[in-house]
């Protein structure tokens, strides 16, 4: 299926939670728009995500078996939000979807999708240990590519090197 | 998992003194025997981990009771990295996640930002000549996997027939572009250079003399009774199993299930090369056991070396003169935007999330990583096999740690 066809599908099972389509839009110099390039988005809202999900596993005409990505983004120090986003593969219907959330980063907390694709599991660890992004119902938070006793959240944008580790310093 | 292990749990603790006298009035000695499991940690410097990766095995007596992957060796901060510097000059790092592949590397980055770029065009000999390396990669690649696999399960001749064709491969792209490992040679527009002269008819050569080799690995390995004993039935992954973790690539398709990024999304010129029916994809049939065990991975990458083969010598029938970069500034600045391309590796979906805010260097580049991901399947793969073969199972995924830990 085409993107649009997906969407149109999300919207006919009255999936929860979308707030809109992000698509690539050309530039325009009379209102100084830059133009956006790539691929479009559904934007959704953070706590429907496992809703979402699991529609676009079971759903027949969805089925999208293999969840490909799940990560984060911070685009700037002073943005209130880091992005989530999700990449999902059908490899019955050859579609792919790529999800975005908006996570407020005063309390980034966000629904485990370990449940719905074991997949999950090790994006999950990497992107809360990297971002600070905690999955409620995760059942293995460690961290995954860190040591253990790591402080801080070395992906984001506001993120402070440390000067030593273990007295080993790296000035 | 539970049943197998109370199975294996000897109990031999005396309930009372008098058993420990026995019938014939002999005295029996009783040792306070533990038995709780053992923990063993394989790696992080272990031949068959291929890199520096620990796996904490617990095992009970020779049965492996559970597995978990320690990462995190060799992380080297790739997507800090690549939002710290320019776009080009992140180029050379993707070279360093998978090395063994690493012109698929660069074809990923690439593309992924050419398609922030909608104005660019690639000439056509650049893209042949991307076909070109990329198949030759990833024979070089299915060689490494093919030669180490022979050597985690007691066989050493083959390692040294693959390393004579790959040695053959890395020349040739030393002639093209300077290098043997990390080649950087596929760039956003195209490619660093054209061919040299005769850079073409050798790759032919190489063809020819290749498919005359294949047959040897085949008998060599493949085939071997030894070996086919040692992988057939063990480490079998379903088709469900595979969707569940994700898992892209050979793996997936040892699992039975046709799809190929190259084939199925196609990017570059591979639709074009599909439909002219100069490729298959194979699968794993379970044709010595069960369908998605070690031996059929094994196979599906050995079989793939011919694949790429045929697609090569179509591109070199086709080629023709041209440039080979599009038109691209030194510094290069991507219009604003996000994309995600995902290309097919050899050692599944290399995945690169880019974004762009107009400047020269990334607001974020994701990589999403092929070996990673298929790692994670050890955890469920390894409970309830044997410990001797449990490094056939490693292998079997044929990670490799740059890319995992990146």
């Amino acid at each position: 299926m085409e993107f649009q066809a997906i969407v149109d599908r999300l919207r006919a099972l009255n999936a929860p939670g979308i707030v809109e389509v992000d698509e690539p839009r050309a530039p325009d110099k009379e209102t100084k728009d830059k133009g956006r390039s790539g691929r479009p988005f559904v934007m959704i809202e953070p706590a429907s995500l496992v809703d979402i999900l699991h529609l676009c596993r079971d759903d027949e005409r969805l089925q999208m078996e293999v969840l490909i990505d799940i990560t984060a983004s911070d685009p700037a120090v002073d943005d209130a939000n880091l992005w989530i986003l999700v990449e999902l593969l059908s490899v019955k219907h050859r579609h792919r979807l790529a999800l975005k959330a908006l996570l407020p980063k005063a309390n980034p907390v966000l629904p485990s999708a370990t449940a719905i694709y074991r997949a999950a599991q090790w994006h999950e660890r990497e992107c809360a240990e990297m971002y600070g992004v905690t999955f409620e119902g995760h059942p293995d938070p460690r961290n995954i590519l860190l040591p253990d006793d790591w402080v801080g959240h070395p992906m984001r944008k506001d993120y402070e090197f440390p000067t030593e580790y273990h007295g080993i310093s790296c000035e | 998992m539970t049943d197998l292990k109370q199975q294996h749990t000897p109990s031999i603790q005396p309930s009372s003194e008098e058993e420990r006298i026995l019938p014939s009035g002999e005295r029996e000695f009783f040792f306070d025997v533990s038995t709780s499991d053992l923990e063993i940690n394989m790696g992080p410097q272990h031949p068959a981990t291929h890199g520096v990766m620990r796996v904490l095995l617990r095992t009970d007596g020779e049965l492996v009771t559970g597995a978990q992957p320690h990462l995190g060796y060799l992380h080297r901060c790739a997507e800090k990295i690549g939002e710290n510097v320019e776009w080009l000059q992140y180029l050379p790092y993707t070279d360093r996640y998978d090395y063994l592949s690493a012109m698929n590397n660069n074809l990923g980055y690439s593309l992924a930002v050419e398609s922030l770029m909608p104005e660019l065009e690639i000439p056509r000999r650049a893209t042949l000549i991307r076909t070109i390396c990329a198949e030759l990669n990833r024979i070089a690649s299915a060689l490494i996997a093919y030669g180490t696999y022979g050597l985690d399960i007691g066989a050493f001749t083959p390692f040294f027939y693959a390393f004579r064709e790959r040695e053959w491969i890395q020349a040739l792209f030393e002639k093209i572009c300077g290098a043997r490992l990390t080649y950087s040679f596929i760039r956003i527009g195209g490619v660093f250079n054209d061919a040299p002269p005769g850079w073409l008819k050798e790759v032919g050569m190489f063809c020819d003399v290749f498919e005359e080799k294949w047959r040897e690995y085949y008998d060599l390995l493949v085939e071997n009774h030894l070996f086919v004993m040692r992988t057939k039935d063990i480490g079998i992954i379903s088709e469900e199993m595979a969707y569940d973790f994700g898992l892209t690539g050979p793996m997936l398709r040892g699992s039975g299930v046709d799809f190929d990024l190259r084939r199925d999304m196609p990017y570059m010129d591979y639709k074009e090369i599909w439909d002219a029916g100069v490729y298959q994809i194979p699968l794993g049939r379970g044709e010595k056991g069960t369908t998605g065990d070690c031996w059929d991975r094994f196979y599906v990458r050995v079989q793939e070396m011919m694949e790429s083969i045929k697609i090569v010598r179509y591109c070199l029938e086709v080629i023709e003169a041209g440039p080979v970069i599009g038109d691209v500034p030194k510094v290069i600045k991507v219009p604003p935007g996000e994309g995600y391309v995902g290309i097919e590796n050899p050692r599944g979906e290399l995945g690169h999330y880019v974004h762009s805010d107009g400047g020269k260097i990334a607001v974020r580049c994701r990589v999403r990583a092929p070996s990673f991901v298929n790692l994670a399947v050890l955890e469920d793969l390894m409970p309830g096999t044997l410990l001797a073969d449990s490094v056939a199972i490693i292998g079997s995924t044929d990670i490799v740690v740059g890319e995992t830990d990146r």
